[in-house]
């Protein structure tokens, strides 16, 4: 759907500094239908990607293309992209929904069809309450909330999310998950940066790794913490009536269920050790 | 089409979010002002209180909407870029080319309101003390749209170039400047073909505001002719054109970062 082709984007702030490379020959391509996390630490250049990535501001070389079915052109393409800054900022005088209905109508929506999508979205995103209320009186979480829902108004084919989960409470986070599982299982491609891996970890069926603003990984969350299994497992059995666990190397792990079974403790369970992508990022960033 | 319904949409919500933080009511507020002060100055006059009344209205009328042209315009753009606003406006299927056309039109809509409104309020006042109609009454208030309208544009092309406080001090210079180079024209030209030629140079690319203001030509009832209030008026208009395309040019190519 919308294809990074070695792209590189050098920042000269100031004559007397050396420019500051934001992003190095990056490439990756956002398949159809999936949830891809962008991951990286503070400054890796998540946000400078998606900048480009909706023309804000142009890479210094290389080049980002959207597929044929987005659109001929750009303009026709953000007909069908959704997109949400991070930390969203609205016009602070004008209610929520006279919001819905300048961004619906930007996107040459129906005034009934944006009127349908406030009424479906607004009760799930939980800000159907506060939409004839004035911005600048929203929480942080709620302008969260606002921006997503302006961001589905249009039914996107593709959403893009510069940090969505930032500034949400727990709940708000795990409720904005699954609202993009929900969304994705529609058919949108969902697109979020995150610099929290567990996020990713729990609702990204692919993911990719930025570190100082050159690719890292790019790929499926599941093969990655399948190449980075540990050769262990983890054995659960009952001694005196109490379930103990322990570690076992997979050379190990058949004398250790041997010595259980003849010592006659139960046995509860035998589970590979997995990784977590956040283990997984720590250990490709230090190496 | 399409692209004249997205800049109009545009405009109607830049006007909505101004009107809703109650700028207008500052405007009514300085209407009443008005309204007092020239009651107030009116008892201390003898004469043409008539004359007065229009001095003291087209004068507020120019001065206030300058300000809110310079002080509102001056973060149109700018704001928007800082905020992230714009992010959600161009991340929609809309060129920048209309962006910037519709924030324009939606401030330079509350600039025309805010002079309808304070002259309303002064020929209220002007026809109340006896004063007569006169067709450059309507030239005068069309003018001073007019230069509000170019001061919009200048500061909203220089919110482009340098930060808010360059762009407000650099605007009200060319203002300044733009009403006095006629004055100055008269009175050094003579003395030097050097300041000759550059306030001539000065006088062909700079705006001259000294145009618009036909103000003393209104207080001393002095005719115009039809077809030098059309020129000037041609040339406002061409001014503003050429300020908005230099300023959709620049903000095609900006990084928004």
């Amino acid at each position: 759907m919308l294809e990074f082709n070695d792209v590189t984007k050098i920042f000269n702030s100031d004559l007397l500094k050396k420019p500051f490379i934001a992003l190095d020959k990056v490439s990756f391509e956002i398949k159809p239908g999936e949830v891809i996390g962008f991951l990286g630490a503070n400054g890796a250049g998540k946000t400078t990607s998606i900048k480009m990535a909706m023309d804000f501001i142009r890479p210094s070389s290389g080049q980002i293309s959207y597929h044929a079915d987005l659109g001929r052109d750009k303009v026709d393409a953000f007909k069908r992209i959704g997109y949400l800054p991070e930390r969203p900022f609205f016009y602070p005088h004008i209610t929520g929904r006279e919001f819905c209905h300048y961004m619906g109508s930007l996107s040459e929506v129906s005034r009934k069809s944006i009127i349908e999508q406030i009424q479906y979205w607004g009760p799930r995103l939980k800000i159907d309450f506060a939409l004839d209320r004035v911005i600048k009186s929203y929480s942080k979480g709620m302008l969260q909330r606002i921006g997503f829902l302006a961001t589905l108004l249009h039914r996107p084919k593709l959403i893009i999310l510069d940090e969505p989960l930032s500034g949400l409470d727990p709940i708000g986070r795990k409720e904005l998950k699954d609202i993009i599982t929900q969304v994705n299982k529609k058919g949108v491609t969902v697109f979020f940066s995150s610099h929290i891996i567990s996020d990713v970890e729990e609702v990204c069926s692919e993911v990719i790794f930025l570190e100082k603003g050159k690719l890292v990984f790019n790929g499926e969350v599941q093969k990655i913490i399948n190449e980075h299994l540990k050769m262990e497992s983890i054995v659960r059995y009952v001694k005196e009536g109490k379930v103990l666990t322990h570690k076992v190397a997979d050379n190990e792990k058949r004398n250790f269920i041997e010595s259980l079974i003849k010592n006659n403790f139960e046995l509860v369970s035998v589970t590979p050790e997995k990784p977590t992508l956040e283990e997984i990022f720590y250990k490709v960033k230090s190496s | 089409m399409m692209y004249l319904n997205k800049i109009a949409i545009i405009a109607y919500y830049t006007f909505r979010e101004i009107i809703k933080s109650r700028v207008l009511l500052n405007t009514l507020i300085l209407g009443l002002v008005l309204l007092f002060t020239t009651y107030v100055a009116l008892s201390f006059t003898y004469g043409s209180p008539e004359r007065v009344t229009l001095d003291f209205g087209m004068g507020m009328l120019s001065l206030s909407s300058v300000g809110i042209a310079i002080f509102m315009g001056v973060g149109l753009l700018s704001k928007e870029i800082e905020s992230r606003t714009a992010y959600m406006i161009i991340s929609r299927p809309v060129k920048r080319s209309a962006f910037i056309l519709g924030k324009l039109l939606g401030l330079g809509s509350i600039l025309t309101l805010n002079i309808f409104i304070l002259s309303s309020f002064t020929l209220f006042l002007y026809f109340f003390v006896g004063g007569e109609f006169q067709p450059l009454i309507l030239w005068t208030i069309l003018f001073t749209i007019l230069e509000s309208l170019l001061v919009l544009f200048i500061v909203a092309l220089f919110s482009l170039l340098a930060g808010q406080a360059i762009s407000v001090i650099m605007t009200i210079g060319l203002y300044v400047s733009g009403h006095a180079i006629h004055s100055a024209k008269e009175a050094l030209a003579d003395k030097s073909i050097v300041l000759n030629t550059l306030l001539e140079a000065y006088h062909y690319i700079l705006p001259g505001f000294y145009k618009l203001n036909i103000k003393d030509f209104l207080l001393y009832q002095k005719e115009l002719p039809y077809m030098y209030l059309l020129n000037i008026f041609t040339y406002g208009v061409i001014y503003s054109v050429a300020l908005i395309l230099l300023s959709v040019i620049i903000f095609e190519r900006k990084n928004l970062d």
